[in-house]
């Protein structure tokens, strides 16, 4: 039993990060129509700016934290520019591509700059943690928890209770028609971007220090990702969460109780699973109902 | 005085030109209704009028501004609103906040001023009050079309562009549409209506344009369309022909 609570909580902090992912790839596809597969790249990135920040420059880590955040979310705007504006009126599958091109090119970029060796990032905290009866808290899944958990309140705050969320929601539902209300549609897009990478960061600054940092980060994450984002309903930005979580926890799970190296692969036996027999996910599209 | 000025607007899409050499004028605080059947480009003169067509040449002159080659964000600032085919209601948003987000042209008003704007509409429309807080998805015909025109006021425009209002809906229902459109120009605000319910439309405009794939046909007053034999017959059907 106690195994089971402590994969529990393992499972949770891996599942936090999948879902912040994944909350920013349905971010994207719901306000630009864009399905990135380079949203993994967000978080390779925001790890290796933290990794020049703090390990690099020397700079605190709570600073460098926000600095590679910040960094990331003007790199969501560029990428937005480069990789998404000129294509947009093209429909999906150029898009599609370019951010294929763009996963590509950014791993090899890494590549060049760092090599193949991973490096390894510190956790925020000296104390690695604390037991709470016979579960062992890490301090840095304890971390990932909170963040999540309060991006995710802070992001419902900002979506349903501001003007500016109802003009986010707004652009993501209809973009010619809140263009016609005075909305600026550009601008909408530009910020989904920057919150969507800096999303990434975040995620990726915060598992870099349970992983090793290195270029094939962005991939394995942007797979996660995509698969918690079926799990949970395509589009869907509650289905992101839990869809996330559900992966974190059935790969913890799976590889402790059946085998090790086939961690990854019970993520992805749940995703053929639900393919097979659930393709809308856990939360079928309520949108795609509007008829 | 001449509100909306258009000449030689001449419209394409990839197939080829859907409005070839328009001309025509709205004064401030008429009701002008356009005409014509289906694909005759009703809605593309509306589309070019609210910057959405990429295509164009001529000129749409607004309060003496041109438009071509504005942005629909800056046209729509300007004051002219455009409540679009199928209303185009936010789905996932709530009729209040459907409602609401018609202001985002103005700037300057603050939460508080919104919600009492909103509140002025319910009055206006008092069918939608109970609805405030169901999303956009849930709505029927008439509701949708009741929130899109609300949306489209809460921009304060000078002109409102109306798409086929009438489409769809229930005889009745379509009767307070017409009184709603005649109450808008009451409040001062000059309107460019799209009907295909060419009985309804004149009963309630001063002049009219009928469009006959992507030219004017004719245009007048009112008298003078019921009068013309080839429109009688064409577009406005048997019911008109027995008035
Ligand atoms: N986005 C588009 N791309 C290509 N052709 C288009 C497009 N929109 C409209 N058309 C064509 O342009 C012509 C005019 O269409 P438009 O929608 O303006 O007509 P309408 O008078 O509004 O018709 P309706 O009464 O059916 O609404 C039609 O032949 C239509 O097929
Ligand atoms: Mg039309």
């Amino acid at each position: 039993m106690s195994l089971f609570l402590q994969l529990l909580f393992t499972g949770f902090g891996i599942g936090a990060i999948y879902a912040m992912v994944s909350l920013g790839f349905v971010l994207l596809i719901r306000a630009a129509n864009v399905v990135n597969f380079a949203q993994g790249e967000f978080s390779m990135l925001g790890a290796y700016a933290m990794l020049i920040l703090f390990a690099g420059l020397g700079v605190p880590y709570l600073l460098a934290f926000v600095l590679s955040v910040a960094v990331m979310a003007v790199f969501g705007m560029v990428f937005a520019g480069v990789a998404y504006w000129p294509l947009r009126h093209r429909g999906q599958l150029p898009v599609i591509i370019s951010t294929i091109g763009a996963s590509i090119l950014l791993a090899n970029a890494v590549l060049a700059a760092y090599g193949p060796s991973p490096q390894t990032l510190p956790g925020m905290f000296d104390n690695p943690g604390f037991e709470v009866g016979e579960v062992f808290m890490d301090s840095q899944y304890l971390l990932i928890l909170a963040v999540a958990a309060l991006l995710v309140l802070l992001q419902y705050l900002v979506f349903e209770k501001t003007m500016l969320g109802k003009k986010l929601q707004a652009t993501s539902q209809d973009k010619e028609m809140a263009s016609l209300l005075g909305i600026p549609v550009a601008v909408m897009v530009l910020i989904t971007f920057a919150y969507s990478a800096a999303i990434g960061g975040i995620a990726g600054v915060l598992v870099a220090p349970i992983l090793f940092v290195s270029t094939g980060l962005g991939s394995l994450i942007s797979l996660k990702a995509f698969a918690a984002n079926i799990i949970g309903g395509f589009g869907s930005i509650p289905g992101a969460i839990l869809g996330g979580l559900a992966l974190g926890i059935a790969e913890t799970l799976g590889a402790a109780y059946i085998s090790v190296p086939y961690k990854d692969a019970f993520g992805f036996a749940m995703l053929l699973i639900f393919l097979l027999l659930r393709p809308q996910g856990l939360f079928g599209e309520r949108i795609a109902e509007k008829a | 005085m001449k509100l909306l000025e258009i000449n030689a607007l001449t419209a394409r899409y990839n197939a080829g030109d859907v409005l070839k050499g328009l001309d025509i004028e709205v004064s401030e605080g008429e009701i002008v209704a356009l005409l014509g059947s289906n694909g005759a480009g009703k809605s593309t003169l509306l589309r070019c009028i609210s910057g959405l067509v990429a295509n164009v040449s001529g000129s749409i002159k607004f309060a003496g501004q041109e438009l071509l080659g504005r942005k629909p964000e800056s046209i729509v600032r300007m004051g002219v609103a455009h409540v679009p085919e199928g209303r185009r209601i936010f789905p996932g948003l709530t009729v209040r906040e459907n409602i609401a987000l018609g202001a985002s042209n103005r700037r300057g008003v603050d939460r508080r001023g919104f919600a009492r704007e909103v509140d002025e509409m319910f009055a206006f429309f008092p069918e939608l009050k109970r609805l405030e807080h169901a999303l956009g998805w849930k709505l029927s015909g008439g509701q949708l079309q009741m929130v899109a025109v609300a949306r489209g006021l809460m921009a304060k425009p000078k002109l409102l562009l109306l798409d086929e209002p009438s489409l769809g809906l229930a005889p009745l229902i379509v009767q307070q549409v017409f009184r709603i459109v005649a109450d808008i120009r009451a409040r001062g605000v000059t309107v460019l209506l799209v009907e295909q319910n060419a009985n309804m439309a004149l009963s309630v405009a001063d002049r009219g344009y009928v469009l006959e794939t992507g030219s004017l046909l004719v245009s007048g007053p009112p008298s003078n369309l019921w009068n013309n034999a080839q429109v009688r017959e064409a577009y406005l059907g048997g019911l008109a022909a027995a008035v």
